[in-house]
């Protein structure tokens, strides 16, 4: 297949909410907001946003939220962590809506008083704080588990909500740092093996923060060097040596790439080709490999790389955020300058 | 989703599956409502500990689920015993030989040894065993790796015995096994440090040029992989070579491993009429260490190298062209 066939990909996400007689569905509520998400930022890259129902989507994010933790949940009456909690802001953000958070939790018709410190905000930033722990990572909810995921979700969101401080950032950087290696790779802690999805969590952390010179210019060329490497013969990515190649990586190794201004050290025709063989013609969607089955994921993560690649006439992503560049461009970076 | 084949369903398979998923469907959802409805209301009792079990096995990705029956566990802690413990882990070592690539069950896991009364070092220690075992269903699962290391931390802090050694003999094992295991020669350049650091190798000297040989041993038995091609890069430059060899031991070093990676390379071009890339870009990278931080007077055949990366490895070609622009401007600088 040689073209991106945007209409197909549109009817296909279009249609994941009505596959309720598909036992699947169900099983995936757990990932809802974070399907929400994925789909929302591939509906604007193929210039389509308006596919999804605006209004029933902030509706929706607002019903996910857990009163307990005050926080995003991934559906509503499930628990708050910090993945859900950026999907959940990130979806605000897209729609111009982040004024949302500015009211209290629940049906929003009692006050939108923002001075409140009670408001969804106030508790969102209070939640990914509390989950920053003494080393700088962070956890993704109160159960301890550890990873750069989490650190870059939570810098992320924090960065979106114009609530970054030192405080937050400085252990946080130090945190990424260890958890780079000597093969140019990050691993999901310190220590761990290197891997392409915790390599960008690493590099879009530190980007997030305006801190990649963090790194020395030798591993720079390091990381570009292993980030390349992960390119293979069928022009797809891999997330680890001698691995199969797979969509997602598509963004995770490019998007990588494009924050050092390394995006060209890999070959953008090839890995278009592995891309758009790995759309289902008949039915939409893209596959994280050839001949298999699609979802969601992995058409969200193959458009943006595709836009990331300036191919088939997309919109513009930003790689640091996974968003819409014209949507990040409005975000106050950090460090903040008093006005 | 991954690694799941597209299949064309025809309209008969549809419909049995719609009737099939109707009735799960009811299921799931009673479950799960039964389950959130206790969870929202607080009610931690043993009969809604064991309908988390039965939802678990349906969706062991739920993580509101697994926090649910954490919360529960916690609350009837007092009246739970050691048989329940062992029956805890036992329900999630079912569960990660289902599915071993699920993040929230590992976290259960490690959840539960912790939480076990007294979390005895024995109990981590039959750890070990769970991670071997999964090791050798998938060598490569990095969720296994991950938690060895975490059970080793614990066990070194538990026994406050270095257990580097007994590490560093699993991953000559693994590697011996499968040569191309990346994740058994991460895990051996991330112990050598500590092991130098720590005084734990007798005869460091001795070490390093086992080590060369075992490292020269793996690149002639298999050239195409990258694994022992990024130990490699990091053995050459890192501390252990560095703070151990005097200059002149460092140079003879690199140039023996030179001529190793040569002759491989003329094997390939004899054997096959191709060079081997990766032979090329070690090649390039080592002599970048001669020339740029030895200093030595060798002629130079980077520039030569990376023109046939460029034709040999296209998909990388502007990182070889970007690296000769370098190497032009740098000489330029020189000249002036």
């Amino acid at each position: 297949m040689s073209k991106l066939d945007k209409e197909s990909h549109i009817r296909y996400i279009a249609s994941l909410d009505s596959k309720r007689d598909d036992y699947e569905y169900w099983l995936s509520e757990h990932l809802r907001l974070n399907g929400v998400y994925w789909g929302l930022t591939a509906l604007c890259v193929l210039d389509s946003k308006t596919t999804f129902n605006r209004s029933e989507i902030i509706a929706f994010v607002r019903s996910c939220w857990d009163f307990k933790a005050g926080a995003f949940a991934a559906f509503p009456g499930h628990d708050a962590h910090v993945l859900t909690t950026l999907s959940g802001i990130q979806i605000l953000a897209i729609y111009d809506a982040l004024d949302v958070l500015l009211e209290k939790p629940g049906d929003g018709r009692d006050n939108s008083d923002s001075s409140n410190s009670s408001n969804m905000k106030t508790q969102c930033v209070a939640f990914l704080r509390s989950n920053q722990l003494s080393d700088g990572s962070f956890q993704g909810d109160r159960f301890g588990e550890v990873d750069t995921r989490f650190v870059y979700a939570a810098l992320n969101a924090l960065s979106i909500l114009g609530q970054l401080t030192p405080e937050v950032v400085d252990p946080a950087v130090e945190f990424v740092k260890l958890c780079y290696n000597f093969d140019g790779g990050f691993g999901l802690s310190p220590g761990a093996e290197s891997h392409a999805a915790m390599s960008l969590t690493c590099i879009a952390a530190l980007a997030v923060v305006n801190k990649l010179d963090a790194l020395s210019p030798e591993q720079m060329e390091n990381i570009a060097w292993w980030l390349c490497e992960r390119q293979v013969p069928e022009g797809g990515l891999n997330g680890r040596p001698s691995k199969q190649p797979d969509v997602c990586y598509s963004w995770w190794v490019l998007s990588s790439l494009a924050i050092i201004g390394k995006r060209d050290w890999i070959d953008f025709d090839k890995l278009r080709e592995f891309i758009l063989h790995s759309q289902d013609p008949k039915r939409g969607g893209i596959s994280d490999r050839p001949g298999n089955e699609v979802d969601v994921f992995h058409t969200c993560f193959g458009v943006t790389g595709l836009s990331l690649m300036g191919k088939d006439n997309l919109v513009e992503i930003d790689p640091v955020y996974c968003m819409p560049a014209s949507v990040t461009q409005t975000f106050k970076k950090y460090p903040y300058h008093e006005q | 989703m991954h690694g799941i084949k597209r299949r064309e369903l025809t309209q008969e398979f549809l419909s049995k599956k719609r009737a099939r998923d109707a009735e799960k469907i009811v299921t799931y959802r009673t479950l799960t409502k039964r389950v959130l409805d206790a969870k929202n209301e607080e009610n931690y009792t043993l009969e809604n500990l064991n309908a988390t079990t039965r939802l678990l096995e349906l969706n062991p990705e739920f993580n509101a689920v697994w926090n649910f029956r954490r919360d529960t566990i916690t609350h009837l802690k007092d009246e739970l015993d050691v048989v329940f413990w062992d029956q805890e882990i036992r329900f999630t070592t079912q569960q990660l030989k289902l599915f071993p690539k699920v993040y929230w069950i590992w976290n259960h896991r490690v959840w539960c040894l912790n939480a076990y009364p007294g979390s005895p070092v024995e109990k981590w220690q039959q750890e070990l065993l769970l991670v071997n075992k999964l090791l050798t269903m998938d060598a490569r699962n990095f969720h296994s790796w991950h938690y060895r290391r975490v059970v080793i931390k614990r066990l070194e802090q538990m026994t406050r015995t270095s257990l580097n050694q007994q590490e560093l003999d699993y991953t000559t094992a693994m590697i011996n096994a499968n040569i191309s295991n990346f994740s058994a020669w991460h895990l051996r350049a991330t112990l050598l440090p500590k092991m130098f650091a720590l005084s734990e190798i007798p005869n460091v000297k001795d070490f390093i040029q086992k080590e060369q040989r075992y490292i020269t041993n793996a690149m002639f038995t298999d050239a195409e992989d990258q694994s022992v091609w990024y130990y490699i890069k990091w053995f050459v430059k890192s501390d252990c070579v560095l703070k151990v060899l005097s200059t002149e031991e460092y140079k003879i070093m690199l140039q023996e491993l030179k001529d190793g990676i040569v002759m491989i390379n003329l094997d390939e071009m004899e054997f096959s009429g191709k060079e081997n890339m990766w032979c090329l870009k070690l090649l390039c990278f080592l002599e970048t260490i001669q020339v740029e931080e030895l200093g030595l007077d060798i002629d130079a055949m980077k520039p030569e190298y990376l023109r046939k990366l460029v034709s040999f490895d296209p998909l990388r070609k502007n990182r070889y062209r970007s690296l000769a622009e370098k190497k032009m401007i740098l000489s330029r600088r020189d000249a002036c």
